[in-house]
């Protein structure tokens, strides 16, 4: 009686819906029952993974949880954390390290030297192509503690690394530790580099490879020479592949912090090479004599998704992300 | 239909899925088994896990011989006609100090510890203080094995007149040199042979150490930079710099001190080190490979390290050129020397290690059975002498295996000059701003008296009202 009730009231036209277009919803659901289907599982882990431990970080933030007091009740200090944080006198230097590893590693290598791998092995004979981007693929295919630790060994000072070996002979320098000792930042955007360029580079190729041949062999009956058919056709063409890589390397890089905590721990000296997501993992997991502050851990690394997201953000608008992803409107004409 | 089907089989993986995943998830309670006896009494069997950082293979010891000991923990339980007996999981590697201390303290947060821990005797300020090991002052009376314990060592596992623990081993970590190298630079062998004792009277100073080593530098006996080195990253032993500058550490209220003038000397001796061009600026790079490698070879003529490492080199740095023979020909070792305008007097270091019981234990009386069991001359013995370590017990004294081992039998002695790290929850803090200075100062980024500025900010910052800037 119920489901027949439950029937006959669904047939029945309901006020301010027109039949068609409720008819047209449900299709539409059911059409998308599958999809929503498949993305549950991911919906899941996003939910559990990062926002629940978003809102568990911002809880911490507030607290005073550490090793010394952390099976007696959550302690909440107000903003004593954030004060405490804004008032370190390395905030500043952490903030510009940060910055200048993101950017230059980005523009220098996960922008540029990815744009220009793609575009070289898509101009020579394809197999070449294909072999240069295999050898590029390698570093990636290593696991990432595996590279960073060689890396380290070949950078190590005189008589351990062989760079600081045979460096005098070619520069004339007096040896000693040039490499990661003497030019820790060089190395470490170096190391990281090489290995980020990589995914740009496998994007960049897909993105290039689809481009008609009519429209460069149009151009080179035109005249045009390998520069200009670079910037006026291919560029324009990857523009969606060149900022979606801009994007997510910004925010993959901000949160990247292995490959110093590895090579140089943040050093040498004063905080040479310590950058944002470092410091908030060393004072929630690592020190000599233990004692984890989590909660203040925690304070950096929220003041740290903050920021991703206020980038994430800026990007969105600046690129125009939205007419970016639009149907193309040829497909209406 | 065939997309009912697909539908089905999408479900069906989905259901797989989650239920590996709990199964995964599940707790596996399987430290308790029931057996029957040979006399027809139910036996029942408690696992007991016990977590080591050790560095294989020479300090393999420190769990192995909780394993050694474990008839003797069944064979006593029978005789005390108790129906329990004890199988022991060991857990042992060589993590980094720091994840270790933090697996351990995520591990009792999830109700997850081990039985058993072996960690530093400084641990017990926060482990203690935040409740997840066990106060076994009032049990340690029923283990006889516990008597023999050196009385001094048991200051080490005290906070608030409470014992938490019990020692596993001690060590000396004096200066070491190359007399080989000293040779070379023109001492006589008198001289070198007479070093160590010049050292231990307080004769042989700091600034002589430094002198010695530049004229090393500057005659091209050594490398620039390897007159002199010290440990390559934070560590016990920046502290005893410290303390022969004469800083007072533990203030009689809980707070802990930071004595300006003392850092500031401290500060201005590696300074001067590195100026001197004893010590390279970029020493402190956490790499113990290169580090070890470089004293072990002879390419360093100086160098603070601790009696534990004499063994790793011998057994896994030059045991191609003679093992530990090679050290006895080239190396000789003698307290840390005496800092002139500081306490005057050489000094060192010793950083037990303990077993400590999780307070996540259900059976601590059988945790600390297994520890008694042991904590006996035989096997602290081989441990020690496998692993350079110092023996913990009154009875090693008399006991020829271990007064046979040369080294051990040579090193004892700084024990006379020692000091420890304090039992605080602060300490951690104080220990990583004092540090800072000391690679601030190094790397020439600050100026000694920069770095102090520095150094109180940061344990203002840091440390609040716990800290006494003096």
């Amino acid at each position: 009686m119920t489901d027949k009730q439950g029937v006959t009231d669904l047939a029945k036209p309901r006020p301010g819906i027109p039949k068609q277009t409720r008819s047209s919803l449900r299709r539409r659901v059911r059409s998308n029952l599958s999809a929503y289907g498949f993305l549950l599982p991911t919906m899941v882990l996003v939910a559990t993974f990062f926002i629940a431990s978003g809102v568990i970080l911002v809880v911490l933030s507030f607290t005073d949880l550490s090793s010394s007091n952390f099976t007696r009740p959550w302690n909440f200090i107000g903003f004593d954390n954030f004060s405490r944080l804004f008032s370190d006198p390395f905030f500043p230097k952490i903030l510009r390290n940060t910055a200048f590893y993101v950017f230059t590693t980005l523009i220098f290598f996960n922008l540029g030297l990815a744009l220009v791998l793609a575009l070289v092995t898509t101009t020579i004979p394809r197999r070449i192509g294909f072999f240069f981007r295999l050898v590029w693929l390698l570093p990636r295919l290593t696991p990432s503690v595996i590279y960073i630790l060689m890396w380290k060994r070949i950078g190590s000072g005189d008589p351990y690394g062989i760079f600081n070996q045979i460096a005098p002979g070619f520069l004339g320098a007096s040896g000693g530790n040039l490499f990661l000792g003497g030019s820790p930042w060089t190395f470490v955007i170096l190391t990281n580099g090489f290995v980020g360029a990589s995914f740009g580079m496998i994007i960049f190729t897909s993105a290039l490879l689809s481009i008609p041949e009519d429209l460069i062999t149009a151009a080179k009956v035109d005249g045009a020479g390998t520069w200009r058919i670079i910037k006026d056709i291919k560029l324009p063409l990857i523009k969606w592949p060149l900022l979606f890589i801009a994007t997510y390397q910004t925010l993959s890089l901000l949160t990247s912090f292995e490959y110093i905590l590895l090579l140089t721990e943040g050093g040498p000296g004063l905080f040479t090479t310590e950058v944002w997501a470092l410091t908030a993992y060393k004072r929630a997991f690592s020190s000599y004599f233990g004692n984890s502050q989590w909660a203040f851990g925690a304070t950096w690394a929220i003041v740290l998704v903050a920021v991703a997201l206020l980038l994430a953000v800026v990007y969105v608008k600046i690129f125009k992300f939205n007419e970016l992803i639009e149907e193309p409107r040829i497909e209406n004409l | 239909m065939k997309r009912r089907k697909t539908r089905l089989r999408a479900i069906v993986l989905l259901s797989v899925v989650f239920a590996l995943v709990a199964a995964a998830c599940g707790d596996d309670d399987s430290s308790t088994a029931t057996t029957s006896g040979d006399a027809g009494v139910e036996l029942t069997t408690v696992n007991i896990v016990a977590r080591c950082k050790a560095t294989p293979p020479v300090e393999d010891g420190r769990c192995n011989n909780l394993v050694s000991g474990i008839d003797a923990v069944n064979a006593s339980l029978e005789a005390s006609g108790d129906s329990r007996r004890v199988s022991l999981t060991i857990i042992q590697d060589n993590a980094d100090w720091g994840d270790y201390r933090t697996e351990f303290e995520l591990a009792s947060d999830a109700g997850q510890a081990p039985d058993i821990i072996v960690s530093g005797h400084e641990d017990i300020g926060t482990w203690a203080t935040s409740g997840i090991i066990t106060d076994v002052t009032d049990l340690l009376g029923d283990y006889s094995e516990f008597d023999d314990v050196i009385e001094s060592l048991w200051l080490s596992t005290e906070l608030n007149g409470r014992r938490w623990g019990v020692p596993q081993d001690a060590e000396a970590r004096p200066v070491y040199y190359r007399t080989d190298l000293l040779l070379e630079l023109g001492w006589t062998q008198a001289e070198t042979d007479g070093l160590a004792a010049r050292l231990a009277s307080g004769d042989y100073t700091w600034e002589d150490m430094f002198d010695t080593a530049a004229e090393a530098v500057e005659a091209g006996v050594v490398d620039k930079g390897n007159g002199w080195w010290h440990r390559p990253s934070n560590g016990p032993d920046f502290l005893y710099y410290y303390y022969s500058a004469g800083g007072d550490l533990l203030d009689p209220s809980g707070s802990l001190i930071y004595d300006t003038a003392a850092a500031l000397k401290v500060y201005e001796l590696v300074g001067e080190a590195v100026d001197r061009d004893i010590l390279v600026s970029t020493r402190l790079d956490g790499d113990w490979t290169n580090w070890n490698t470089g004293v072990a070879v002879g390419d360093v003529l100086f160098w603070f390290g601790g009696s534990w490492q004499w063994a790793d080199w011998a057994v896994n740095f030059i045991a191609d050129l003679g093992g530990e023979q090679y050290l006895f020909d080239n190396v000789g070792f003698g307290p840390i020397p005496a800092l002139a305008g500081g306490t005057n007097q050489p000094t060192s270091l010793t950083h037990p290690l303990l077993y400590m019981v999780s307070s996540d234990a259900e059976h601590v009386d059988l945790a600390l059975l297994v520890i008694s069991k042991a904590t006996t001359k035989e096997l602290n013995t081989t441990y020690a002498v496998d692993s350079g370590h110092l023996g913990i017990l009154n009875s090693q004294a008399d006991y020829a295996p271990y007064t046979d081992a040369a080294f051990l039998s040579e090193v004892g002695s700084i024990l006379e000059f020692t000091t420890f790290l304090p039992n605080s929850p602060f300490f951690s803090a104080w220990s990583e701003a004092y540090y800072l200075g000391i690679t601030a100062v190094e790397s020439g980024d600050l100026t000694p008296a920069e770095a102090v500025d520095v150094v109180i900010n940061q344990l203002e910052n840091e440390l609040g009202d716990n800290v006494i800037i003096k």
